[in-house]
């Protein structure tokens, strides 16, 4: 890949998905648009950058800035996380509710994952301190085609298998003839798929009780992570939360937030904690 | 160090399978078939075996269901690996005594997962 072409991509994705992409992860350009370039048929990225130069289309530019974002995730990544979410941040919002309904945004929720095992997770004894409650899921991703995927819940042989016992396999999914699996109909209809971007505004997303953003920010430049956080932080209902993955921080990106005093890598607005902590106790 | 036994009748699936768990920090025994494998149960008893279904002389099913009848036989967590992966088959498995099923063809990250998910590692 010629220098042009890294540099012409790599404020693409800044511009466009907030990604800090750095030199020495040219592979990492390689390997995430190589789909697209395939599909439209590009035999190098130094072609899809010229087509990109030559032809101004702010679709396909978004296109590829979204596909340049990382969409690894697994079924119960992170697990401690969820079930800390689900037997102490969302009780915890349910006792503060006086409509007896939660919102949970699951914001970068690539191929859906996170909130097909959060919804799992809520048919099961854990979940009994939530019994009544009317939650709803919300997962969004900046691309497309993840989105589409996330909503059809259909998972492959490798993905199926990655964070997901045999016995909830079992449970919510069923085997289809071309090698798939099905997520059931109740599964699927617990969650809704938005595209969305981060950077964007997301006024029109509602206001949320947790919005779960696990290992999305790291990727993202310090300028993109401050306004996401801005974004999101303004999401949240009197006393929400959002949550972030393990080894994560917003230490340094905002004032508005402060870690919350009970629940392990959430943060509140700031000025709230020792509040919540004093009525608590 | 814990131990783990592979069955499988093809001796690549169990070199692989094999590299991949003593990655995991196993000590790694293998069988060819289930008749050999229930020997070596009789004879040390391991803390988790990953099972191969369809093998010569004794498939993994039959060896599982002998497996659970032995004293101590309910103590190995068995991680059933195979290509029979419809829900019928998996879910035979899981009655007839299995803790985990693994979907050939596998990767280390699905080994690791799946080992993970019984508390093994």
């Amino acid at each position: 890949m010629q220098d042009t072409t890294f540099n012409v991509l790599a404020d693409l994705a800044l511009s466009g998905s907030g990604q800090a992409i750095q030199k020495s992860k040219t592979y990492l350009i390689e390997a995430r648009l190589a789909g697209l370039a395939r599909r439209e048929g590009f035999g190098t990225m130094d072609d899809l950058v010229h087509c990109l130069k030559a032809r101004s289309n702010a679709v396909f530019a978004a296109e590829v800035a979204a596909a340049l974002v990382s969409k690894d995730t697994r079924f119960f990544r992170e697990r401690d996380i969820l079930i800390q979410l689900i037997t102490s941040a969302l009780p915890e919002r349910l006792k503060a509710s006086n409509t007896g309904r939660l919102k949970v945004w699951c914001a970068g929720g690539g191929t859906g994952q996170e909130a097909y095992s959060l919804a799992m997770m809520l048919q099961e004894p854990d979940a009994a301190p939530l019994k009544g409650a009317k939650i709803e899921i919300l997962s969004t991703d900046i691309c497309k085609a993840t989105t589409d995927a996330a909503r059809i819940g259909q998972f492959g042989h490798f993905d199926i298998q990655k964070g997901l016992s045999i016995h909830r396999l079992l449970e919510h999914f069923t085997h289809m003839d071309t090698g798939m699996w099905d997520a059931s109909d109740a599964l699927r209809a617990s969650i809704s798929f938005r595209q969305h971007n981060l950077m964007k505004d997301c006024s029109g997303l509602g206001k949320h009780d947790i919005i779960l953003c696990r290992n999305v920010l790291s990727g993202m430049a310090r300028t993109a992570r401050m306004m996401v956080v801005e974004r999101l932080a303004g999401q949240l209902v009197p006393g929400g939360m959002i949550q972030l993955g393990e080894g994560e921080s917003l230490i340094g990106l905002t004032d508005r937030l402060e870690p919350a005093p009970t629940i392990r890598g959430a943060w509140v607005a700031a000025g709230t904690a020792n509040s919540a902590a004093a009525a608590a106790a | 160090m814990k131990r783990c036994l592979i069955v499988d009748d093809s001796r690549v699936v169990r070199k692989v399978a094999g590299r991949i768990v003593r990655d995991l920090a196993f000590e790694i025994v293998e069988a060819g078939d289930g008749a050999e494998a229930l020997k070596h149960c009789r004879e040390t008893m391991p803390d988790a075996i990953l099972l191969d279904w369809n093998m010569p002389v004794m498939n993994g099913l039959d060896f599982l269901r002998a497996l659970r009848r032995e004293d101590n036989g309910g103590e190995p967590t068995v991680v059933f690996c195979s290509t029979e992966n419809d829900s019928e088959h998996i879910s035979e498995a899981i009655r007839s005594g299995a803790d985990e099923f693994v979907m050939k063809p596998f990767d280390a990250d699905i080994i690791e997962s799946k080992f993970a998910e019984v508390g093994l590692i």
